[in-house]
């Protein structure tokens, strides 16, 4: 039984321990091989990323629109669909919160909570249009996915650039739309940080996601589904509402935290804004990273998110670009793909069994 | 009359000109369907070896070797992809979408690194790839038609043909497409399946790095970021509505070239750049929405 | 002597398979190496074609030590296998099968022309019939086994391995196959055939060895032997003969009115209309293929017929989901454990609880109870007797038997008015199938209604109270128990008839 255990924590932990290892490992021989002091320079990496409460909070503040992205994906991933859509979904999630808390004449806390419910039903919408393309129309999840998320970044474009422009910007060819109210926007936990409400509301709903998949009847569902598909309609799931349930929830966590990153960061939409900082792909990898565990992605978030401001703090500082942190992030996407340590395993577990059978 | 007529020679060239990367892409990752290894990693392979096409020819001003690293930057991605697949037995998708951010960070740093600048390099002094004269057409329509495209454009019709015999003429082919059909029956008779697949893959990996040319030295000579644009999905879907048959991939990528030409020609017209750009993603959807939706709906019967 | 094992050991981790196992083969004879599930032989087969190494022991091939890293060794060395599972490619042609990895060719080129020349020349030399620009996907079992031998004559074999061959045939298939063996040993080929059939066996064999539980316990030539021993051997007792007690029938609980299925152009259901008694199990019988999956799946839910009626418990449920016909009272254990039946990353507490888990106690207000469902499960494996270390295990660390008992288990205690069985026993040891038979027979006691659906005709004919006969998804025939023998319904299988 202890010996079980141990396998879980290190397949739990170690392999995504020994991923990140590497990745850093190698981020250090492309640091030095572009002649940086690699102990400096992932010292600075580090003080950016966590090293005082300015730089925390600005890492938790990015990590927000991860972890839901982070989010959608365990949600979809777990229940076998092997769904992409998270950026798209965000962008018109973010979009929508922009319009909805801008334009629409109510108080400002109900603005805020419209923009939320928009954002949702936005990301909804949009991540259903995946799930109806693959369930009517048999366009698998990866095409669909990958060309909505590109389709949905140039109407976003369009629209923030001869639409919703910006009516009181001061430079004509700003492409964005126009500044949330005060009083609309999430406000900041300390006055001094750029740390917002929503991360804890984004820290809410992984309890929340945590508490659905793993409690609940839908949880099991899904997951059964996800397991094989055949015997979830075998035991009489309905595959059909179960496919648009999950694109439904997953499309709300995206959407969700586009509005996040609005409401309570950039307090408007700005072109390309989620399209450039990557933070839907980032929320895929952590949830990799965390075996599509809701708790785990938290972390893997945090983590990536700190990669992320650490490498912009490298930047800031030496000459290396901030995109070295997508060639860490590639790497260790490309390890946790395999299980390295059933590898490892394995092999060992092999090796005793032949001592053990010519013992005896 | 006269006018249209060479306007829509002009539609014919540019569709051409657009589909040729897609075109080699796609058979590569025919090779890969047929050989069951899922690769959505093409789209990044795409990126590297468009930016290595550049890089040798700007350090060294030397095509062939341009060329030649391209393809090999290329095999050398598709290797990784593949033997992460099929020896270490990881998550398709995941492989595929780690080598993808990858690439996109790899070519950005290096980018920076190397030309000192974020965006797109370019220099006029460049040499791309060698066009083709078709001097001999005379100026008219079919000198529109056929004018302008690079030795590798006309190549990339040649190996489609190439790639056709190979796969259903040859025995290596045979053996592929058995491969692909059930890996078990194949290795009941003690054929080496992952080695073949791992090999096969590699190899036509080099046709992204072909296609990574024309990106970077083809029609125009610079590197942009993200260059690839998602030709690689692009590719991927082709294939999907060809079922890997390299032949049917001219078809579904001129299908796509023509979306592209199309968002081109549209530009003067009152709709935006922004929603043009759309349309060969919106029409990659449709394509297989109808084709994999009429087959589905054809099974059931 | 033309092959040899010598004091072959194989271990599976701490699981002895093969213990000192000792085995010869000579020229022109046929060998049968017979047991039960789990005795071994499989590990035998596997070690002697190269896909398993021994722990220890050596391996000779006239005479001479060699080693079989792989597949490609042992063929190198002429020894080819006939699968039980048959190892070929689809899509492709008859012809394109037989001469994969020795292609005739024109340079690089594939050389059609040669290649259909050999297959034939093959064909009449060893007189095994074929097309050979047929499709396989469009060719029956037998032939598709036909397909297989040459496919190994093909690559030269001087020996070849019968892995469980007749567990697909009808019983005629099954005596051609065995003539083919005949001929093939007439013409000098060694031929090992691994079975649990012993009528086959003594129809064929000239030496046999018998394994139970890793160990080689006899070795006999077939003069000197009866069924009656070798079953004695291999079973290490006398087997029990069952007694089924007539039990009185109640009304209809699951019927079929005129069901039919047109899929791929073609009717793979036509007009079947069948019903199933409280009290009675009812045998479906026919070769695979010839419908019965999809009997299954348009009665379980899982398709729609194009046209007729399925009734359950006098309620027309044609229209209704797998969901509804569950809860009005339906179970179902599937033809594939862990294809259908089960999730293999999934614990067995998570396999226990599918289809109740919207039922109290396990369900409170949409949230699931853990506690409960983990007693539950336990009380499954307990009953059942399932080998495994707890609720939490996996699915996928169970051996087949007992991943098969655990569906079963499920199955069963959902406590349904109708249970389907879809060969249930498929695979699994004796003591684990006679177990399920029982649990079967129990269900009938009650009262309940079993529909059995299995290509295992004596399966079918010792629990039966009614037997359907399928072929080309129609009902050709209906006995009651004992009306009729093997050979008769055989016959009725492959299309053919009999005077009533």
């Amino acid at each position: 039984m202890r010996k079980k255990k141990l396998q879980s924590f290190l397949t739990t932990l170690g392999q995504p321990m020994v991923s990140v290892t590497i990745a850093l490992l190698l981020g250090a021989v492309i640091i030095g091989l572009s002649g940086e002091n690699v102990f400096k320079a992932y010292g600075v990496m580090l003080k950016g990323a966590f090293g005082d409460g300015y730089y925390l909070s600005s890492t938790l503040s990015r990590a927000t629109p991860i972890i839901m992205g982070g989010l959608a994906v365990c949600i979809a991933w777990r229940s076998g669909y092997e769904a992409m859509g998270g950026e798209g979904q965000m962008i018109f999630g973010a979009l929508s919160a922009a319009i909805i808390a801008y334009y629409v004449p109510v108080a400002p806390f109900l603005r805020t909570v419209l923009a939320m419910l928009g954002a949702c039903l936005a990301g909804a919408v949009y991540s259903v249009l995946s799930g109806w393309l693959y369930e009517k129309w048999r366009v698998t999840f990866i095409i669909s996915t990958l060309m909505l998320n590109y389709i949905a970044n140039y109407v976003a474009s369009y629209l923030t650039i001869y639409k919703l422009k910006d009516p009181e910007a001061l430079d004509i060819n700003a492409s964005q739309t126009g500044k949330i109210m005060e009083a609309a926007r999430l406000p900041r936990i300390f006055k001094a940080y750029s740390l917002h409400w929503g991360f804890l509301i984004a820290v809410l709903c992984v309890v929340l996601v945590y508490i659905l998949m793993n409690k609940t009847e839908f949880g099991y569902k899904s997951r059964m589904n996800g397991f094989n598909s055949r015997f979830a309609l075998y035991g009489g799931i309905n595959a059909r509402k179960m496919l648009y349930m999950v694109m439904i929830l997953s499309g709300v966590c995206a959407g969700f935290g586009g509005s996040l990153e609005v409401l309570g960061s950039k307090y408007r939409y700005i072109d390309q804004m989620i399209f450039n900082t990557g933070y839907a792909w980032s929320g895929m990898v952590a949830a990799l990273l965390a075996n599509f565990n809701p708790i785990g992605t938290l972390v893997a978030s945090i983590l990536l998110s700190g990669l992320a401001t650490g490498g912009a703090a490298l930047q800031r500082s030496t000459s290396i670009p901030v995109e070295t942190v997508n060639m860490i992030e590639g790497v260790i996407t490309i390890l946790m793909s395999v299980k390295l340590l059933n590898l490892i395993s394995v092999r060992y577990r092999h090796t005793r069994k032949k001592e053990g059978g010519e013992k005896q | 009359m006269n006018l249209s007529i060479s306007y829509l020679a002009a539609v014919f060239n540019s569709t051409l000109r657009y589909m040729t990367p897609i075109l080699l892409v796609s058979l590569c990752a025919g090779v890969c369907s047929k050989s069951r290894v899922f690769n959505i990693g093409l789209e990044g392979t795409l990126l590297t070896s468009a930016f290595f096409a550049f890089l040798v020819q700007y350090k060294f001003r030397n095509i062939y070797l341009s060329v030649g690293c391209a393809v090999l930057v290329a095999m050398c991605i598709t290797f990784i992809i593949a033997f992460f697949i099929v020896k270490l037995n990881g998550h398709s998708m995941i492989v595929g979408m780690a080598v993808n951010t990858f690439a996109m960070g790899f070519t950005t740093f290096l980018l920076q690194v190397v030309f000192k600048t974020k965006g797109v390099v370019s220099d006029p002094t460049l040499q791309g790839l060698p066009k083709v004269d078709v001097s001999f057409l005379g100026s008219g329509t079919l000198a529109t038609m056929f004018g302008n495209l690079t030795v590798l454009d006309y190549a990339a019709f040649l190996l489609a043909i190439l790639m056709y015999v190979i796969m259903y003429k040859t025995v290596v082919g045979f053996r592929i497409r058995c491969i692909g059909i059930n890996p078990d029956a194949a290795a009941s008779l003690g054929i080496r399946v992952q080695r073949w697949q791992i090999l096969a893959t590699t190899l036509s990996g080099g046709f992204i790095g072909l296609a990574g040319c024309l990106l970077s030295l083809g029609s125009v000579t610079m590197f942009i970021q993200n260059i690839s644009a998602a030709r690689g999905y692009v590719a991927l879907a082709a294939n999907n509505l060809c079922q890997g048959h390299p032949l049917g991939a001219l078809a579904s990528s001129a299908l796509f070239g023509f979306t592209t030409a199309l968002a081109q020609i549209l530009q003067n017209t009152a709709l935006r750049q922004q929603l043009l750009n759309c349309i060969p993603y919106i029409a990659t959807i449709a394509a297989m929405a109808i084709f994999n939706g009429i087959e589905a709906r054809k099974a059931k019967k | 002597m033309i092959f040899e094992l010598r004091n072959i050991t194989k271990y599976y981790g701490d699981t002895l398979a093969n213990d000192d196992i000792s085995i010869h083969l000579n020229e022109g004879e046929i060998l049968c190496v017979v047991g039960e599930n789990g005795a071994g032989k499989s590990t035998i087969m596997k070690i002697l074609y190269g896909l398993e190494q021994p722990t220890s022991g050596e391996i000779l091939v006239k005479g001479q030590p060699v080693r079989f890293r792989n597949p490609s060794d042992a063929m190198a060395h002429g020894i080819g296998m006939v699968q039980q599972h048959f190892m070929l490619f689809e899509s492709l042609t008859v012809a394109e099968n037989i001469v994969f990895k020795r292609e005739p060719r024109r340079g690089p080129l594939l050389d059609k022309k040669a290649m259909l020349a050999a297959v034939s020349e093959l064909s009449e030399r060893y007189k095994l019939k074929i097309d050979p620009s047929a499709r396989i996907e469009n060719c029956p079992v037998g032939l598709r086994q036909r397909v297989e031998i040459l496919k190994i004559l093909y690559q030269n074999a001087e020996i070849i391995v019968f892995d469980e061959p007749s567990a697909v045939l009808t019983p005629i298939e099954v005596e051609a196959l065995l003539q083919t063996m005949k001929e093939l040993a007439a013409a000098g080929k060694s031929i090992v055939l691994i079975t649990h059939k012993l009528n086959e066996v003594m129809a064929v064999a000239d030496r046999i060895y018998v394994m139970r539980s890793g160990k080689l316990v006899a070795e006999r030539k077939k003069e000197e032997t009866s069924t009656d021993e070798l079953a004695y051997l291999m079973v290490g007792h006398h087997p029990a003969t069952r007694e089924i007690p007539p039990v009185k029938t109640g009304e209809t609980l699951l019927a079929t009115e005129e069901l039919s299925l047109h899929k791929d152009g073609r009717d793979v259901l036509s007009k079947v209309s069948i019903h199933v008694d409280g009290g009675e199990v009812v045998g479906i019988a026919g070769v695979s293929g010839n419908g019965q999956s999809e009997l299954e799946s348009v009665i379980n839910g899982l398709e729609a017929p194009t046209g007729g009626k399925v009734l359950l418990c006098g309620r027309d449920v044609t229209h209704e989901s797998v969901h509804t016909r569950r809860e009005l009272g339906m179970a179902h254990i599937s033809e594939d454990r862990f294809l259908w039946g089960g999730a293999v990353s999934g614990t067995l507490s998570e396999n226990a609880i599918m289809a109740k888990e919207e039922r109290e106690p396990y369900n409170h207000k949409g949230f699931l109870r853990k506690k409960k469902i983990t007693e539950y499960a336990g009380s499954l494996i307990e009953r059942f007797s399932v080998k495994a270390s707890g609720p939490d295990s996996l699915l996928g660390e169970l051996s087949g038997g007992n991943a098969q008992k655990l569906v079963a288990a499920r199955e069963i205690m959902m406590e349904t008015p109708v249970l389907i069985c879809c060969e249930p026993t498929r695979g699994i040891d004796i003591g684990a199938s006679d177990f399920i038979h029982n649990e079967i027979l129990n269900k009938r006691e009650k009262g309940d209604a079993v529909l059995l659906i299995s290509s295992e005709l004596s399966e079918i004919t010792t629990l039966s109270d009614r037997i359907y006969v399928m072929f080309e998804g129609k009902i050709v025939g209906e006995f009651n128990r004992g009306a009729v023998d093997e050979k008769a319904l055989g016959l009725l299988m492959l299309g053919g008839k009999i005077d009533a």
